[in-house]
């Protein structure tokens, strides 16, 4: 039941009240058992709550799929010398992605339970809701349901009598993709540009106003309070050995049925595309998926016979990413599209290192010029020595994102960038 | 280009197009006005009290900033961060809801309030693409034009928005209602083309959906331009 199409393939469990107006209130969210797991989880100590996170397997669902579990045993266990912090990363922002932005307009409480679960489990007094400025609807959402949980005394001071007390504040963006990234993300929060730190020393050392933080996505911690009240074996009941429980598929592109879908780890990309999604639009040809956002590498669609699961897609050579898939079909123009991806990168590269900075641009400008028919032979080849240049060279992976589509794409579809250079128009390609 | 219509296709009745098997709700259901209510301008209680739009219709270019309900909500902003310059884009936000736009006038006078150098406060402002460096129209109407929005024919829709306003991205229309400028992915992919006026998203936009919008944004526009 998710949105804004059901299937019977989906195993509901974060999308359960999606369409359900009512399940945003407290009392609406009670009904669905909202904060039954924050009242277990408060009467746990904090690494107990860490070791059943740890034991279900969960995977961070910001794009990495790191152990959360593992993320928050490296939060120092002595909180009375600094304060921690909780971040939760709600600024979705990678094309492709949408599934945040479902789970904060239709479940702003379980965003909320699940961090304060987070919070008390890192022993952090103050959770941050870093959201993105141009999600004002979600944001006045999630500002009413936390005003909520503050007058339920489930978020504040004393939380339901167990003597824990927890802040809750949401903080808006204001328009800027690198503060999707971590330590951009906490540059910003405190008032600066939203630039990337090198790391070391890491957000759990020393992250938010420079005290010990730990950076979750929206869907992570979404997930948490189900785990703590149904248990780490159920969790893992679903999905693969080592990806295991549901995941949001956020399907974009030329799918009969675009939208969210929650389905379990491992599941077929075939499936998903031909069944869930009800196959490629007005009856065309599948031509290539890009599975995890736009930062992912490509795949043809002869490649797409793969599991969605994080060991399986990268041994296809892409990456399961926030597992947005974008689907393009037979009239898909990949150089239009890797473009207007390069000019994403390009437009929001932070400037700060010298390959991002410049190489964006040029990666966009020559990419521009081979679409136009400016193209030579001898383009392509720049494009790929720039892309390497900007590969493992900066602070953050913005810069590598935007090299990863141009590289795959010039290895997959090599023929659509030579018949721009011979300036003609590939078959079956949209003229423009 | 050539169109993507499906028989899924409901056409775009002013605010989203495929909502599936959801179709049942209505548009305030959707966006959940409701439940929101009526936000007062001194806020609620703390933790909410930077969950309000700062791209408005109704602006105030000449209002005071940081005076009478807008002085009580900034200082519950400024409870929330261990230090001043933590509430900086909250502060911002703030400023640009009253005053529609952010003038140089408006940076110094946040840096002054939070005890932060101007010159700080406008590296920071400039830095982000929600601060408007200009005025804007009532409405400001962004369209989507990144990949997936893109792959399903967001320029068409974009061009649409500069015919029918008759405006080149940036300006303001004669009739100072619009504003229409191309955006980078709004998060929506799911609902191309996506377009986002003000705090709100129009989703499934086609180019022959734009008259109506437009239409739309014309009766609700506020009455008494200030």
């Amino acid at each position: 039941m998710a949105y804004p199409y059901r299937h019977e393939r989906e195993t509901r469990v974060l999308t359960e009240a999606f369409g359900d107006p009512a399940a945003r209130s407290i009392e609406g969210w009670k009904k669905y058992g909202g904060y039954e797991a924050l009242r277990k989880a408060l009467g746990m100590a904090p690494n107990d709550v860490i070791e059943v996170v740890k034991a279900s397997g969960l995977r961070g669902r910001g794009g990495a799929g790191f152990p959360t579990g593992v993320k928050w045993s490296f939060m120092p266990k002595d909180d009375s010398r600094q304060p921690h912090y909780l971040l939760i990363n709600a600024d979705e922002s990678e094309p492709g992605a949408f599934k945040d932005r479902e789970l904060l307009r239709w479940t702003p409480h379980q965003v909320i339970e699940g961090a304060l679960i987070g919070a008390h489990a890192i022993r952090a007094k103050h959770v941050y809701i870093y959201m993105r400025g141009e999600f004002f609807e979600p944001a006045q959402i999630v500002g009413r349901a936390i005003e909520e949980a503050y007058e339920a005394g489930f978020a504040g001071a004393d939380i339901m009598g167990s003597g824990i007390s927890i802040d809750v504040t949401l903080h808006l963006g204001a328009g800027a993709y690198i503060c999707g990234e971590e330590t951009g993300l906490m540059n910003s929060l405190e008032g600066r540009r939203g630039q990337p730190r090198v790391k070391p020393p890491f957000p759990a050392v020393m992250g938010a106003f420079s005290r010990p933080t730990t950076i979750n996505n929206v869907e992570t911690v979404a997930t948490v309070p189900h785990i703590l009240r149904r248990g780490a074996e159920w969790y893992r009941s679903m999905g693969t050995e080592k990806s295991p429980g549901t995941k949001l598929f956020n399907v974009s592109g030329h799918v009969v049925r675009r939208g969210n879908f929650e389905l379990p780890l491992g599941f077929p990309l075939k499936d998903l595309i031909y069944d869930v999604c009800g196959g490629i639009r007005d009856g065309r040809e599948l031509k290539a998926v890009i599975p995890g956002g736009s930062s992912v590498p490509i795949l043809a669609a002869s490649e797409c016979d793969i599991n969605l699961d994080y060991e399986s897609v990268a041994a296809a050579g892409s990456m399961l990413g926030t597992a947005s898939v974008i689907v393009m079909d037979d009239r898909t123009d990949i150089v239009k599209a890797v473009r207007r991806m390069v000019e994403f990168y390009s437009h929001e590269s932070c400037g700060q290192c010298t390959p991002c900075r410049e190489g964006t641009e040029w990666t966009a400008k020559i990419m521009r010029r081979i679409e136009a028919g400016e193209g030579t032979m001898e383009d392509l080849d720049t494009l790929l020595e720039i892309g390497r240049n900007m590969t493992g060279t900066t602070i953050c992976v913005l810069s590598d994102s935007c090299a990863a589509p141009v590289a795959s794409s010039i290895a997959k579809f090599r023929d659509e960038y030579m018949a721009r250079i011979r300036r003609e128009v590939p078959a079956g390609a949209l003229t423009v | 280009m050539a169109e993507q219509k499906t028989e899924l296709k409901g056409g775009n009745d002013g605010w989203a197009g495929e909502r599936g098997d959801f179709a049942h709700l209505s548009e305030a259901d959707v966006r959940g006005t409701s439940y929101v209510g009526v936000r007062p301008l001194e806020g609620r209680a703390a933790g909410g009290a930077c969950s309000y739009p700062y791209q408005l219709a109704e602006k105030h270019p000449e209002a005071p900033l940081f005076e009478g309900p807008y002085r009580e909500r900034l200082e519950k902003i400024k409870s929330r961060y261990p230090d001043a310059q933590g509430a900086l884009l909250p502060t911002l936000n703030l400023a640009q809801e009253i005053h529609g736009w952010l003038s140089p006038a408006d940076m110094d006078r946040v840096a002054e309030e939070l005890g932060l150098s101007p010159v700080y406060v406008r590296g920071v402002a400039t830095f982000y693409t929600m601060y408007n460096k200009a005025p804007v129209g009532t409405w400001l109407v962004q369209v989507c034009t990144n990949v997936c929005c893109n792959i399903c024919g967001a320029d068409e829709v974009m061009q649409a928005f500069l015919e029918h306003t008759g405006t080149e991205p940036g300006e303001i229309s004669d009739d100072g209602l619009f504003t229409c400028i191309p955006a980078e992915c709004l998060g929506a992919c799911g609902f191309p083309t996506v377009v986002q006026v003000n705090e709100r998203y129009f989703e499934n936009v086609t180019p022959e959906d734009v008259p109506a919008i437009l239409e739309r944004l014309r009766r609700e526009a506020p009455k008494q331009e200030r």
